[in-house]
């Protein structure tokens, strides 16, 4: 696929259409056109636009992961297991109360509150979830409203609307926390070659998130309402493998559902998706295989080396080395991913020449398939 | 509007051909009018809504067609003279009872207006009324001129008497909508005591079928020997004419004019027949028997045609060969308006001669003959009308539901939302209250698979009218829709009749008030009321009935029309674009007021590339200001 910037329309028809958006939200915010409804992107008229920003935006029209590269770290694309890193420990909060709200270690939230602290960031957008377990993009001003984001919904929420729209208001300096495609599609921003950009010079931090997949609100919220009322659920937990589950958490009850049960929502999208630990972001955070409570934290640029710094010096965050073991474990994962991916775009497109939305090197795609 | 009193008798004056048939019935001593609106028929009961208190006649505007037929044939009943006007499409709606009132017959005057509507400038269809005097066996006068609509008008409530039935009068939209010198008469105040009294047993009841059904044919035989001697039946032209035109109805002046045109006078006669069914079959015989060269001219079906083909077939051996010319054979078309152009295309070919070429102020004369007739057709709301701006959250919520749902709808203004201001929403547009029985209809196919939500659109006039059946059949079946009903207070297509939810009689005196909200509340169902102008309010709502899957909803999507709001109150609000923050066709909004909102009131200007408010155009509504994505649309209160 050529890397012309085209617009709404072949949006629809390239992307929505074959069932390759993530959901990022990237596309949404800018235009009366598109809008995100429970896991959909909606086209409410159609625009006649031939360039539009949602198509440039967008991770699955086309990605030059040199470039992007190139634009958020100033080095060519590495094309190996885990991107751009300097650095890789395991950490989590020191807080007990951040810990007990977090997903894991809660270096997430620990990390974006101590940035708006410092004022390095005014404002995060991050990713709430409604009473049905519904998530999209807000953006947070304080300690409390990032406190009240933190977990994990599996569901694929269209976060980066909530930065669109937010980075047009008053905002000067913007982090967002992100998965993957979330800070593939940040980065595109960033490199975009369109005159009319939204605000992209606003984002001053990307905290990423390690992503499998994610999931596709309608069927998950249908397949879960005929287990529990959605309204009752707080939380959802994927367990270290061998448990192979998918727990719900109500306030008073975990409801265990067998893993392969949510497979079918997972996103198409995430079929061809090459990037497991947002090698885009300033750092990168997932879980501690075997190391409960706490998080592995890839260090990847300059900015985000400085803010684990400082956090650790002001006792916000504890870090402890990587286990060995640990990190070839998270190599293999996240190269298996990329096979995975790549073959999946291969057999989509029919051609090893054509990668639908990537552009890579044939040896870069010969070593990962390797 | 000058009202049809207003002018002396024997004095000349320009009527409109609506207002020729209203003033013939004042003059017949008409007491009772009414009808459903329906264009082209309405100023005809308009008209003498304005005169009902000066006259003491009784007037009204009927919730549909066949209530209308059915109260003005009790007037008849009691013994006084009754009119009825309705539109081609009404006819349908009115025929069941017009079928077995041709049984029963009346007592005083009844005549029965069939407005039809060639080339359907504003109606769903073009039918051609005529073949229900055929299939009723009454009797049809078709006028051909102004002085003919108000002469007609007034003779056919005596042939009415005569005959004890329904008499027929079709007009077509040239007739009554253009202009035209009639001399007047005298009206005549009713002075009939009413009163009911059946004369003889069963006279008004289905008793006694074929007897009654053997007396309508000697009535129609009666009728036919009448009709022989009729002023509104002449021929002109040679004596041996090489091309005779039967003609009728507004095909008359189209001949008149082509025959002129054509400078072909003295080969080309015209019978112009002003009583199309029965035929008068002695004259039509006689005239036949002059040429052997036959050309019908008449709108829109062959139907005098058809029956001309059937007298010759009856009685072929005294008329010797004859051909005839007209749809069947091609030279003339069995659909939209007929004009002298074509009417001269066809004589032409008949008689094998070279086309004249047309004086190029021939257009011109034409136009200004036919009352200058060729109306603008109306291809999209009315700035800040309400049905805009309900389409608007209709579109969104449907495709935020994205189950593939669809609206069906049926007639008033909003059927324009089949087209680019209404972004195309309305899938099906056929009859009155038909967008709620489809909607019961499509609302049942679940166990076939069927799994689309179904939204049904129908304005408040047209509700009354014959949505309600429809309403509560889907609320028995437990059919599976929403229905939206359009309220905005008036019947505005037609002309802003009242109607039973407007709280104002036809003559304009208080009436009671339907009250929607009761009346759909009382089948046990949800009903919801909306300000279509709240975007924010209507989306939602629409997006929770349409999700709420199951049996039948309610949205009532309340404002006035804009045409109404206009003349009652002043605007709510001042509108304006600030041109800094109008992005215009760049990403990020792409022209989406100017360009898929559509709004009259906004126009783009292509020199600073920003939209702008038409001043003169724009209704205040404020409702663009809620769809600018970059809040560039400022409503300031008026
Ligand atoms: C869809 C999804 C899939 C994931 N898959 C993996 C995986 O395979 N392996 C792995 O190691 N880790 C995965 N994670 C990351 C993991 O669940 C934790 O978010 C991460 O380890 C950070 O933990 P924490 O305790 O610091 O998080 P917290 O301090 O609890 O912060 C969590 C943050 O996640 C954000 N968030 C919640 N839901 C979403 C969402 N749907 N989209 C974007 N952001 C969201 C919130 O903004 C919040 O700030 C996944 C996360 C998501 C959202
Ligand atoms: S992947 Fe993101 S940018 Fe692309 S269509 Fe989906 S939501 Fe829009
Ligand atoms: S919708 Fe708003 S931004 Fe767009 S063209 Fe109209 S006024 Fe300008
Ligand atoms: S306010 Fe806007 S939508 Fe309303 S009439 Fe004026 S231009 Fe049209």
């Amino acid at each position: 696929m050529s890397l012309e910037v085209k617009g709404c329309r072949e949006l629809q028809s390239e992307v929505i259409a074959r069932d390759l958006c993530t959901l990022c939200g990237a596309c949404v915010g800018m235009c009366p056109y598109l809008v995100a409804y429970r896991g959909r992107i909606v086209a409410l008229d159609e625009c006649n636009l031939a360039q539009g920003r949602c198509y440039a935006f967008c991770p699955r029209t086309s990605l030059d992961l040199d470039l992007l590269s190139q634009t958020v770290f100033g080095v060519p694309y590495a094309a190996d297991e885990l991107g751009t890193v300097q650095e890789i420990v395991i950490a989590r909060a020191r807080d007990e109360g951040i810990r007990s709200k977090a997903q894991f270690g809660g270096t997430v939230t620990a990390l974006a509150s101590f940035a708006l602290d410092q004022g390095l960031i005014d404002s995060a957008v991050l990713t709430a979830s409604d009473e049905d377990m519904l998530p999209s993009g807000t953006a947070a001003a304080n300690a409390a409203q990032i406190l009240g984001c933190a977990g994990s919904n599996f569901a694929a929420a269209p976060t980066l609307a909530a930065f669109n729209r937010h980075s047009a208001g008053d905002a000067q300096s913007i982090g967002v926390v992100a998965i993957p495609c979330q800070a593939l599609a940040l980065a595109n921003m960033r490199a975009s070659p369109l005159e009319n950009r939204n605000n992209i010079d606003k984002l001053k931090l990307v905290i990423g998130l390690f992503c499998t997949w994610a999931l596709r609100y309608e069927g998950l919220a249908r397949f879960l309402a005929q287990k529990v009322p959605l309204n009752r659920i707080v939380r959802f937990d994927i367990p270290p493998p061998p448990a192979n589950l998918f727990q719900v958490f109500t306030d008073s009850t975990r409801i265990d559902i067998p893993l392969d049960d949510v497979r079918p929502f997972i996103r198409p999208a995430c079929d061809v998706c090459i990037d497991m630990t947002a090698e885009f972001a300033d750092i990168s955070v997932g879980a501690a295989e075997g190391v409960r409570g706490w998080n592995t934290l890839i260090i990847r640029s300059h900015a985000g080396r400085e803010l684990v710094e400082a956090a650790r010096a002001k006792g916000i965050i504890e870090t402890a080395p990587l286990p060995e073991q640990n990190l070839a474990h998270l190599k293999e994962a996240s190269l298996l991913k990329k096979k995975r991916g790549l073959r999946k775009v291969i057999e989509t497109s029919g051609s090893e020449d054509d990668l639908l939305y990537l552009k890579l090197t044939s040896e870069a795609v010969k070593g990962l398939l390797s | 509007m000058t009202s049809i009193t207003a002018y002396e008798p024997g004095a000349s004056q320009l009527l409109m051909g609506n207002e020729a048939i209203a003033r013939g019935a004042l003059e017949a001593g008409v007491g009772f009018a009414s009808a459903y609106p329906g264009t082209p028929s309405s100023e005809i009961i308009g008209s003498l809504a304005e005169v009902a208190g000066e006259m003491g006649i009784y007037v009204e505007w009927s919730v549909n067609e066949k209530v209308a037929l059915e109260a003005a044939a009790a007037a008849s009943f009691a013994g006084v003279r009754a009119i009825v006007a309705m539109k081609q499409n009404g006819l349908n709606v009115a025929s069941d009872f017009l079928m077995t009132l041709n049984l029963t017959g009346t007592v005083a005057g009844l005549v029965l207006v069939l407005c039809d509507d060639p080339a359907a400038l504003s109606s769903t269809n073009e039918q051609d009324s005529r073949p229900i005097a055929k299939w009723a066996d009454l009797p049809l006068l078709e006028p051909a001129t102004f002085q003919e609509a108000k002469d007609m008008t007034k003779w056919a409530f005596e042939l009415s008497e005569e005959i004890k039935n329904v008499c027929l009068i079709r007009s077509v939209t040239r007739v009554s909508h253009a202009r035209g010198d009639v001399r007047l008469g005298e009206p005549m105040p009713p002075g009939r005591q009413a009163r009911f009294a059946s004369t003889t047993v069963g006279q008004f009841t289905s008793m006694f079928v074929p007897v009654k059904h053997s007396l309508l044919h000697q009535k129609l035989n009666k009728t036919r020997e009448i009709f022989e001697s009729s002023p509104f039946n002449w021929y002109a032209g040679p004596e041996k004419p090489e091309l005779l035109i039967v003609t009728c109805g507004s095909g008359w002046y189209y001949s008149l004019e082509a025959v002129k045109t054509l400078g072909l006078e003295s080969s080309v006669g015209i019978l112009k027949l002003g009583t199309t069914w029965p035929l008068p079959e002695k004259l039509v015989q006689q005239h036949l028997a002059r040429t052997d060269k036959v050309l019908v001219v008449e709108e829109v079906d062959p139907f005098l045609e058809g029956n001309l083909k059937e007298l010759v077939g009856d009685t072929f051996s005294a008329l010797g060969p004859l051909t005839f010319y007209g749809k069947r054979s091609g030279h003339l078309p069995s659909f939209g308006e007929l004009d002298p152009d074509r009417v001269m295309g066809a004589v032409s070919s008949v008689l094998g001669r070279e086309r004249a070429a047309v004086d190029p102020e021939y257009a011109k004369k034409a136009q200004a003959l036919t009352g200058g007739l060729v109306q603008a057709r109306m291809i999209g709301f009315c700035a800040g009308c309400p049905h805009r701006a309900t389409l608007w959250s209709v579109k969104n919520a449907l495709k935020l539901d994205g189950r593939g749902g669809f609206v069906t709808g049926d007639i008033g203004c909003y059927t324009m939302g089949l087209g680019p201001t209404g972004f195309f929403q309305l899938k099906t547009t056929q009859a009155m209250g038909s967008g709620a029985g489809l909607a019961c209809g499509f609302g049942k196919l679940g166990r076939l698979g069927f799994s689309q939500p179904v939204l049904a659109v129908c304005g408040d006039s047209t509700f009354f009218h014959a949505a309600i059946p429809a309403l509560i059949n889907g609320v028995y079946n437990q059919s599976n829709f929403t229905l939206i009903i359009l309220d905005n207070s008036a019947t505005a297509m037609t002309g802003f009749q009242p109607h039973p939810g407007t709280g104002a009689s036809a003559v304009g005196e208080p009436a009671p008030k339907v009250d929607l909200e009761a009346l759909c509340g009382s089948l046990g169902i949800r009903v919801e009321v909306a300000d279509p102008f709240d975007l924010q309010d209507t989306t939602p709502k629409l997006l929770d009935l349409m999700q709420d899957d199951r049996g039948v909803r309610v949205l009532i999507s309340r404002r006035k029309c804009a045409l109404v709001r206009a003349r009652e109150e002043k605007a709510a609000y001042k509108v304006r674009v600030d041109s800094e923050k109008c992005r215009g066709e760049s990403c990020g909004c792409a022209r989406l007021c100017t360009r898929v909102f559509q709004c009259p009131g906004l126009v783009w200007d292509s020199e600073s590339q920003t939209a702008k408010i038409d001043e003169v155009i724009c209704s205040g509504c404020g409702v663009c200001a809620d769809i600018c994505p970059a809040s560039a649309i400022i409503r300031e209160v008026a």
